[in-house]
């Protein structure tokens, strides 16, 4: 009788509903995982071995891969945080036709990334719409008289740097919204009579956005800023879609690329988890850093 | 030259909605006055105004003779106390106060004089270091007056500061702001629409409604003389009572006749009712505690609820088809008992048509 009671029990327990995603992070999460850095640190007869790191800082893209990246993440957020909370405040403000304004901006959030890069690579082929939308208005006649220009732009043939920029401008017509949407949302929960204190208790307009708004959303800010750092060290879709592989090399374009293009079987395969262990750890010292050093006073984000 | 002088000032939003239709005041150097009046009377939309937050539509506002409509508020002289208290979050209580001061070039000694002197006077001293959201809402307010007066400002203002407080609270912090401004002297306007916070802290009461001002006067004035039966119905509680009564000349005297009362008029208003009013409808306004109980009482009638007060009991019972609310001293009387009810000299009458108090 008490057997039974206690086996009733245990099914009882509201630990039971914690079985199906328990279950589900054992299949989904930790055995990739677990595989991946097994096959990480292992040689190809099984023994324990950190060839395959050696094998991958050797790699002729990772330097400039690991370099690309680094670049792509820190100029886009910075480029993107200054877009996105311009825009976010002008939006606030609830001029005529501000909602227009705002729909029109989030267009780009409905278009799917491939879509995106067929969208820009007919643009930057050499008859694409942009060297056209140059020479209608006439950009491109004042471009070859200034001397920076002559002839119709080959917009593809960017390599190195230029190219990583080409991708950051493409990159962030394309997330501006997702960032600024977050900022408007934190702008709009904002108590306006904390601006008006600040007015009326002496100060300028930049003042109080400096003094006043800006610390008070900064937790919102951090939250989007971070999302936008985690996949900007993941970005590799526009550099294939636009470049190819293995001309605009990015980290995740490395991992891409040897699991898909290069089918050299088992070599490849290691080095593509290789990749991946290095990008995981990249993204999670990165993610701890900028938490860190953006880490707000404690005032329990008091953001009423 | 008064003080802060508004001079025919009208707020129109989108060019459509009348906010203020028109609004003239001067108040003097010192003065407490309160804009009393229900939601969307335009008190707030005034008090945006003189602060700079709205702009102004038509009119002009004037403090010490000059013009400040076209000034930012920040150069307005003028310091505010919100509804919501506004006090910044991501600062502690010593940086709220502190940082108007900063604002205006004071040097660290001068700004931690000033915080130190402002913080005891609110009695907030021992929590300087603490963040606002690890204070009460009480404590938040009082950081919110600490900042106000911190910089020594010509004019005051406060929104509806008290409204977000717990009844008990609110009683205290309106004591607490009658003493601070008794001790400063500082010329103070204060925006609510609780009547009792008006007559217990103004100098000058304001009243508004739709727009306009239905009354300025002090709180005696508003109470007992009350120009309009917008404003007896708003002010007191319970507010006026209201009996329409016909006005009926016999033998050269003047009553006052309803369906249960015939009232005899003999004193200030017999010549105007004269004048005007014979065979006419009035409204006779009667105060609750204006109401009198006893053998005296021309009115017989029945308390249907009793309300004790401690100090006083509140009766309602109907006179014709009006019921009306008296507050007697007599606490024992019980639901559903005879009274005869009567009138006290301070009465008031109201001509029918204008809603306009007849003197």
């Amino acid at each position: 009788m008490d057997k039974k009671e206690n086996n009733k029990s245990i099914f009882k327990s509201p630990y039971m509903f914690l079985v199906p995603p328990l279950l589900f992070y054992l299949f989904f999460w930790f055995f990739p995982v677990l595989i991946s850095l097994i096959q990480a640190f292992t040689s190809i007869d099984g023994g324990f071995s950190l060839e395959n790191f050696r094998m991958m800082f050797q790699d002729d893209l990772f330097a400039e891969a690991f370099f690309n990246t680094l670049i792509f993440a820190s100029v886009s957020i910075v480029l993107q945080f200054i877009l996105a909370l311009s825009l976010a405040l002008l939006i606030n403000r609830k001029f005529k036709g501000s909602k227009m304004f705002l729909f029109i901006m989030l267009i780009p959030m409905a278009i799917p990334p491939s879509a995106v890069g067929i969208l820009w690579n007919t643009g930057l082929i050499q008859t694409g719409w942009i060297n056209s939308f140059l020479s209608i208005t006439g950009v491109q006649n004042l471009m070859e008289l200034m001397g920076i220009a002559s002839g119709p732009v080959i917009w593809k043939q960017a390599t190195g740097l230029q190219a990583v920029f080409m991708i950051i401008l493409i990159d962030t017509w394309t997330v501006l919204p997702s960032v600024m949407i977050i900022i408007l949302a934190g702008l709009q929960n904002f108590n306006e009579e904390y601006t008006e204190a600040a007015k009326v208790f002496g100060a300028s307009r930049s003042q109080a956005l400096r003094h006043i708004v800006l610390p008070i959303i900064k937790p919102t800010i951090i939250t989007a800023l971070l999302l936008r750092l985690i996949s900007g060290l993941q970005v590799w879709l526009i550099s294939v879609m636009i470049f190819g592989f293995n001309t605009v090399p990015f980290l995740l374009e490395r991992i891409v690329f040897y699991t898909d293009q290069v089918r050299t079987g088992v070599y490849s395969y290691k080095l593509s988890v290789t990749y991946s262990i290095f990008v995981v750890v990249l993204v999670a010292v990165s993610a701890f850093a900028f938490v860190k050093l953006t880490k707000t006073k404690d005032w329990s984000g008091a953001n009423e | 030259m008064s003080f802060l002088k508004l001079e025919r000032v009208k707020k129109v939003y989108n060019k459509t909605i009348e906010a203020v239709k028109r609004f003239d005041l001067e108040i003097e150097r010192g003065e407490f006055v309160v804009f009393l009046g229900p939601s969307g009377c335009g008190k707030s939309t005034i008090m945006r105004m003189i602060a700079g937050l709205e702009t102004v539509t038509e009119g002009d506002i004037l403090l010490n003779g000059k013009s400040i409509i076209h000034l930012e508020p920040k150069d307005r002289g003028i310091s505010m106390i919100f509804q919501s208290y506004a006090v910044w979050p991501h600062m502690t209580v010593y940086g709220n106060v502190a940082y108007p001061l900063k604002l205006r070039k004071k040097t660290k000694e001068e700004v931690e004089e000033i915080v130190n002197e402002a913080a005891v006077i609110c009695d907030i001293d021992q929590y300087l270091k603490r963040y606002p959201n690890q204070l009460s809402g009480g404590q938040r307010q009082r950081v919110a007056v600490a900042r106000a007066i911190a910089v020594k400002p010509e004019l005051f203002l406060m929104d509806e500061p008290l409204s977000n407080l717990d009844a008990k609270l609110r009683v205290s912090m309106r004591t607490d702001l009658k003493r601070i401004h008794q001790d400063l002297k500082s010329t103070s306007i204060f925006v609510t629409h609780d009547q009792s916070e008006a007559l217990s802290l103004a100098d000058r009461i304001v009243v508004m409604n739709h727009g306009y001002i239905e009354q300025i006067g002090t709180p005696n004035e508003i109470y007992h003389e009350s120009e309009s039966m917008f404003v007896a119905r708003f002010i007191g509680s319970p507010p006026s009572n209201f009996l329409d009564v016909k006005v009926e000349l016999e033998d050269n005297k003047v009553f006052l006749v309803h369906s249960t009362f015939k009232y005899e008029i003999n004193n200030k208003f017999v010549k105007t009712l004269k004048g005007k009013y014979i065979g006419k409808t009035i409204v006779l306004a009667v105060r609750p505690e204006n109401f009198t109980i006893g053998n005296k009482g021309i009115i017989k009638t029945k308390a249907t609820i009793v309300e004790p007060q401690g100090s006083h009991i509140v009766i309602n019972a109907n006179i014709g088809d009006v019921e009306v609310k008296i507050v007697s001293p007599i606490l024992d009387i019980l639901p559903n008992q005879e009274i005869m009810v009567g009138f006290t000299e301070s009465i008031g009458l109201f001509d029918k048509d204008t809603e306009k108090r007849i003197k």
